[in-house]
């Protein structure tokens, strides 16, 4: 249990609003290994990117955060101050985000940037810093490294400004990644290539990844361990195998109809869909939060709040009330 | 059923990019020579890494830009004779995003309806009639009729969009990314939805995708553009059993389907998208391309069919003499 790299225990984020609160995240529970891809999927507004915030801290103002742990690399730092927290952002926990551009400084250089972070984090400067910046550019792939240290950002294409972005995150060498959609603005190609990168450089630098995306198709490629999420809960979580393969939850059952896969689907024909729309989260929810939407939904889903249970396999666990073997003759 | 909706040859868009006060003007060829035929009934999908010029092609298409050079005709008649009304009742766009191309401040009936209104009808019971009807079609409650855009989620919006495409029935609509910014689940509703449309009212689409999975299922005949040219044209089920350019294979590896059994493939595309201010010479795919012979550098291919393609692409120059003697 020791080697978790991250650990989090019963997380939920609420949010006061004009109308009540809106339970945004509620109750999960994640851990990360070293060398691992946690995965995690979801539609907007399940919760997904908030989930990654509050690992981080960096909630909005108005949210609340409960938790019952919060352990990095075995040690706790659920009470740390923000001023402890800023030292393990960007040092011992990397971050990318979705558009590059806006996490990059458009008024200083790259190299400067990336200086900045090493003289914060491990106090180099100088020489030493600039040289270190310069290797981990290399590192990611950039050619010519040493110019694109002394260019801006909106000199580079999106390409190479999200591999610049993760040549920051490496710097301090973190023990943990958590990239929020890092491939979403990027085309095809470059989404493959930074992906590659991505994998290659975890393995090599042996970091605990969270990967949070929409794309089912870079989860399967990508992902050891996937937490399918739904309206602020967790609804299944299991290895990569067990969920594509042998799917429990029927919403995990519905997103991978959902998908068109050349060679599988037939074109033209229907695909599946889930009628109805994600339940309003505001105020308290008994039941099932998938039940407006589910086909196979009983009187029983309403009446109790459902809670994860363990699969044949105890590395699986969905938080539904069926039965998988009486749901696959349904489905 | 070979009626030929739409038209294209030897078309190309220039722009000209400042590079600061004292340095002139320099020359983008955004779309360089396309020659293109959509029949009734097809989905043509136009694919290619952003920068390559498919939203170009489909606005000078839609007659929102002007073409440079080359000549575009819809149904028969030359674009740049046909006045601007009539224009919009034959061919109709649907947009990315749907939370930007709808005025927020206008009511779901009165968004739908104002493209009858822009052609002169004054008739509000008719146009109310027709809005009903259409929202019908593509199955939004009659409820929202008085509804705002932001009371509505993403896929309903997306429905108000194709509503407002649909409610002069035109016969052509170009949908530029119409799923990319939706949720999976509601993807697939709203390319299920495209689906039935055209079969219920007999259109014509052109789709502008980069997600290649969506362009399989919903496309006919797909292009796959790179630096403003089509450097390969196809048939969707042989397009993708069997990709004869080197960048439609690079294209087709690097789409993730979801299966957890393969990794992550090695597109082996190295550098990145060429800066099309000054594009390679030769071919402009060379510097990017796994078969790359010297020649490539030095000349452009010429487009020619090989098996069930076009394709523009020196590997196959030799098939092409082989045929002609």
């Amino acid at each position: 249990m020791t080697d978790h790299v991250l650990n989090v225990k019963n997380l939920s984020v609420d949010i006061p609003l004009a109308d009540g609160v809106l339970h945004a995240v509620d109750g999960i529970d994640i851990h990360v290994d070293r060398g691992e891809t946690l995965c995690i999927v979801g539609e907007s507004g399940c919760g997904k990117s908030l989930t990654s915030l509050a690992i981080m801290d960096l909630l909005p103002k108005k949210a609340i955060r409960t938790l019952a742990a919060l352990d990095l690399g075995g040690e706790s730092i659920l009470d740390y101050s923000e001023r402890q927290m800023s030292d393990i952002r960007g040092n011992r926990m990397g971050m990318i985000f979705q558009e590059p551009m806006t996490s990059l400084n458009p008024a200083f250089t790259i190299g400067n940037q990336m200086v900045e972070t090493l003289h914060r984090h491990r106090n180099i400067s100088g020489r030493a810093a600039h040289d270190l910046a310069k290797h981990m550019l290399e590192k990611v792939g950039i050619t010519a490294a040493a110019q694109r240290l002394n260019q801006y950002p909106h000199q580079l294409s999106g390409g190479l400004r999200q591999r610049v972005m993760i040549a920051m995150t490496l710097l301090c060498e973190p023990e943990l990644i958590i990239a929020d959609e890092p491939t979403t603005a990027l085309d095809v190609t470059i989404q493959a290539q930074i992906l590659l990168l991505l994998q290659e450089l975890q393995t090599e630098f042996d970091m605990g990844l969270i990967l949070i995306t929409h794309d089912l198709g870079v989860v399967a490629r990508i992902a050891t361990r996937v937490a399918v999420m739904y309206a602020g809960q967790i609804v299944e979580q299991g290895t990569v195998e067990q969920i594509f393969d042998n799917p429990m939850h029927p919403y995990t059952r519905g997103l991978m109809q959902c998908i068109p896969v050349p060679g599988k689907t037939r074109p033209g024909e229907p695909l599946g869909s889930i009628p109805g729309m994600v339940p309003s989260l505001i105020g308290r929810f008994t039941g099932c939060r998938f039940a407006d939407r589910c086909s196979l939904v009983t009187d029983a889903c309403r009446s109790d709040d459902i809670a994860l249970r363990d699969a044949t396999d105890a590395t699986q666990a969905y938080r539904c009330i069926l039965d998988p073997r009486a749901m696959a003759k349904v489905a | 059923m070979t009626e030929v909706m739409i038209n294209a040859s030897g078309v190309t868009r220039n722009f000209s990019i400042s590079r600061g006060m004292f340095r002139g003007k320099q020359l983008l060829r955004a779309v360089n020579g396309v020659d293109l035929t959509v029949t009734r009934g097809e989905v043509l999908a136009l694919v290619g890494e952003s920068g390559c010029g498919k939203t170009t092609l489909a606005k000078i298409l839609l007659g929102l830009l002007p073409q440079t050079t080359g000549s575009v005709s819809l149904c028969g008649t030359p674009i740049d004779t046909v006045p601007r009304l009539a224009l919009a009742r034959m061919i109709q766009p649907i947009f990315q995003d749907p939370y930007s191309s709808l005025n927020p401040r206008k009511s779901i009936g009165s968004i739908i309806g104002l493209p009858m209104r822009v052609q002169g009808e004054n008739d509000q019971q008719l146009i109310d009639r027709r809005v009903e009807e259409t929202m019908d079609l593509v199955g939004l409650p009659p409820r929202l009729l008085n509804a705002f855009p932001n009371q509505l989620s993403g896929g309903q919006r997306q429905r108000v969009a194709i509503a407002r495409a649909l409610v002069n029935r035109p016969q052509i609509v170009v949908c530029d990314e119409p799923t990319s910014a939706l949720d999976v689940s509601v993807q697939s509703q709203i390319l299920n939805l495209l689906n039935d449309l055209r079969q219920e009212l007999n259109l014509t689409y052109i789709i502008i995708s980069h997600n290649l999975a969506v362009v399989e299922h919903i496309a006919s005949r797909v292009a796959v553009m790179y630096l403003g040219r089509i450097v390969e044209q196809a048939d969707t089920a042989s397009l993708f059993q069997n990709p004869q350019h080197p960048y439609t294979r690079a294209l087709l590896d690097s789409v993730l389907t979801p299966d957890p059994h393969l990794g992550l493939p090695n597109t082996q595309l190295g550098a990145s998208y060429p800066n099309p201010i000054d594009p390679p010479s030769g071919c402009a795919f060379h510097p990017r391309c796994v078969n790359a012979m010297p020649h490539c550098a030095a000349r452009a291919p010429s487009g020619q069919a090989h098996k069930a393609a076009y394709v523009e692409c020196h590997l196959y120059d030799g098939t092409e003499t082989a045929k002609a003697g």
